[in-house]
């Protein structure tokens, strides 16, 4: 994970490097001292790493949001410029589907809103207000698909960038105008805290209980 | 087309290293600022031209110009979650052409997420990014945000860019980027506001002891020391200045119920009064002693009045009021003068043609005055009465007591002021001092 | 904590203002003497004030 492990070159067991670009480590079992050969070290202490795929959540798992219980049977992997974020297909128990969006282990649940008047482009401060709560946009971001798996509503899959707009209320509402289609799409939800879902059948990281 | 942001890391590549002469295991030492690779058995040291040994230089070259105080890869517990620090990043700020730099350390758990720890000159912060919008309030100046139900005021705005960058961060970060920040702070919580021209994040910091992020992540030694005054740092007296004044005016209350107390139980009864007059002229014996008079109830004061007729003349009369049974006397003298006139600014007057004087702790029983006057000859005749008093209240005393019982309070709130001054000292609106300021 | 001193500390500043108020003390400078013989009534000539005014001798040669 954020402490990259590889098979020691000598005797075959697991070293662990102490963080991404850490570059020298002692392997426990045959004292041997391991170098690592591929960081970058022109980028060491000018450019970060990104953390590798790090979501909890994997196809299977199950939680439950507003008494209705749901289960992640698809995700999306957008990728843009500062790093990426999962959208988790869920399906809840009354046959509707929603979205558990997952960006730096920050979760918020919506839905699709349609029949809304939607502008064709929107700029960071613009206010809308749907369903008597006031919205302001925070974030505008160009993304494109990196991975798809499992189920997803829709079939295209296309790598040109499209524009996401993020709007957040000031009760912790959460809603994103999604531009990758010729008719804008709004997805009204929450902002939601990790223990409020109820996860079960997670992923396991090793090293982390 | 993939945009600049880098790919995660795949598996590592690793090379071992072995003693190119004898194969035994090799020791990294690292003196100054060179690294250095010695074979314990052979002693012989590796040759500099080994291309892991240049690695292992270059990345001591590049990490050691900014030590994080928490190593990278460490482990703590906060708020109950255990974290693992996987980034670490140097902002600097410019301040009236001053550079100040703060450091940030990356808190991961692949559960509960990311939590931040921030360090500026010793203190720390505990941050995580909200969830909800806080809400600008409008007309004021300096501005203000509300969340939550408290209200944050504006400390600072300020251009802020990363000057050294390690490890992971969640976003991508690159030495030289900026961003604008904004802090607004309510002891001991801030709300800082980061913007680009795409995105505005906000985060929530609540003010941490560097003993605890020790404590936290379990680091030898201490701490650095935290240096003047942070902006989120709690006041070590800010409830204590409402509740010392509350208790003041208890006292205060108290202090008059015993003023009053005092003032009705006090006998304040004439028990001498005597008629005389001094001519300075005269020669001869001046002194004389007058009748006896009681002096009854508990050891108190005796407050003696002398009231004259003195115009432009002074007059000193030496007292001795004597215990007629036990020979105890009180000793003492008095001057009373009293001169006015009229010159180019108006009227004056100096002095007082009367005089008073409480004498203390006169025990109760027969008593007489020995009197014994003194004047400048020429000044001719003078009228005066002599009163005695028993038991009169000393209103200096309430004075005293009212003093002594202000300065903690007075104390109290100048230090709370002058801890709140610091804090603000540092900030966009630092608070107006009345012996001038630094400006 | 602070609270309980300053009571404790206002507590003893009223007592003694009470003691004081009480006792008659003054601020007044007044001697002290011991002794006045009975003879002062008839000659108060013979009283010095002088006698009241000795200063303690504090040391030193």
């Amino acid at each position: 994970m954020t402490q990259p492990t590889a098979p020691c070159p000598n005797c075959g067991a697991q070293v662990v490097f102490r963080w991404s670009s850490s570059v020298q480590t002692v392997c426990e079992y045959c004292k041997s001292i391991l170098v690592r050969t591929d960081v970058d070290l022109k980028k060491v202490g000018e450019v970060a790493d990104l953390p590798p795929d790090s979501s909890p959540i994997q196809i299977g798992t199950e939680g439950s949001y507003n008494h209705k219980a749901f289960t992640a049977i698809g995700r999306i992997i957008y990728e843009y410029e500062q790093g990426n974020w999962n959208e988790w297909h869920l399906m809840l128990n009354d046959g509707t589907s929603g979205w558990l969006s997952d960006a730096q282990d920050e979760y918020a649940i919506s839905f699709a809103a349609p029949g809304r008047k939607l502008p064709d482009q929107c700029r960071v401060g613009d206010r809308f207000v749907w369903d008597n709560e006031g919205y302001e946009v925070t974030t505008i971001t160009k993304a494109h698909y990196r991975g798809v798996q499992g189920e997803l509503p829709f079939q295209y899959w296309d790598k040109t960038d499209v524009i996401f707009a993020d709007l957040r209320s000031l009760t912790g509402k959460f809603a994103t105008i999604d531009y990758s289609d010729e008719q804008p799409a709004l997805y009204l939800g929450e902002m939601v805290e990790f223990d409020a879902l109820g996860l079960k059948n997670l992923r396991t990281f090793e090293g982390w209980s | 087309m993939s945009a600049g942001g880098r790919t995660p890391p795949g598996k590592p590549q690793t090379r071992a290293l072995n003693c190119p002469g004898c194969g035994a295991a090799l020791t990294v030492r690292s003196f100054n600022n060179a690294v250095t690779i010695v074979c314990d058995s052979c002693h012989s040291i590796l040759d500099a031209k080994d291309p892991n040994l240049q690695i292992l230089q270059q990345f001591k070259a590049a990490t050691d110009k900014d030590r994080p105080h928490i190593p990278l890869g460490t482990r703590g517990k906060i708020r109950g979650t255990d974290y693992e620090v996987i980034g670490f990043e140097r902002r600097t700020i410019h301040v009236e052409g001053v550079a100040y730099s703060w450091h940030e350390y990356v808190l991961f758990n692949p559960f509960k997420g990311f939590r931040y720890l921030t360090e500026y000159d010793g203190h720390w912060n505990d941050c995580s990014t909200l969830k909800a919008l806080p809400d600008v309030v409008s007309f004021s100046s300096p501005p203000k945000v509300k969340y939550l139900g408290e209200t944050y005021k504006h400390f600072q705005t300020a251009r802020a860019s990363t000057s050294f960058v390690l490890g992971e961060f969640p976003w991508q970060v690159r030495v030289g980027e900026s961003v604008e920040v904004s802090d607004y702070v309510s002891p001991p919580r801030v709300l800082s506001s980061e913007q680009t021209g795409n995105e505005v994040t906000w985060s929530m910091g609540e003010y941490m002891l560097g003993r605890d992020v020790w404590k936290a992540f379990r680091l030898p030694g201490s701490p650095p020391e935290a240096k003047g005054v942070y902006e989120n740092q709690p006041s070590p007296m800010s409830g204590e200045v409402k509740s010392i004044w509350l208790t003041f005016a208890f006292l205060l209350l108290a202090l008059v119920v015993l003023m009053i107390g005092f003032d009705l139980s006090a006998q304040n009864k004439d028990v001498f009064t005597g008629y005389y007059k001094y001519d300075s002229n005269q020669r001869g014996e001046a002194s004389f002693v007058t009748d006896d008079f009681e002096v009854k109830g508990h050891t108190s004061n005796v407050e003696l009045k002398t009231t004259t007729d003195l115009n432009n003349r002074w007059i000193y009369l030496n007292y001795a009021l004597i215990n007629e049974t036990t020979g105890q006397a009180f000793d003492f003298g008095r001057e009373v003068s009293y001169y006015h006139g009229y010159d180019s600014d108006g009227s004056w007057s100096e002095g007082s043609a009367n005089d008073a004087v409480a004498v203390p702790g006169v025990p109760p029983g027969r008593y007489y005055l020995r009197v014994e006057p003194e004047g400048d000859p020429g000044h001719g005749m003078t009228y005066y009465t002599v009163t005695v008093k028993r038991d009169v209240p000393q209103y200096s005393f309430y004075a005293i007591a009212l003093g002594a019982l202000l300065l903690p309070a007075i104390l109290l709130s100048w230090r709370a002021l002058s801890f709140e001054h610091l804090r603000w000292a540092e900030s966009d609106h630092p608070m107006i001092s009345t012996s001038g300021g630094d400006e | 904590m602070m609270r309980i001193l300053y009571m404790l500390y206002g507590a003893a500043v009223l007592v003694g203002l009470s003691i004081a108020q009480y006792q008659g003390w003054s601020l007044a400078r007044v001697n002290e003497v011991k002794n006045v013989p009975r003879s002062v009534r008839d000659n108060p000539g013979s009283y010095r004030s002088v006698y009241s005014s000795y200063h303690h001798y504090t040391g030193g040669k």
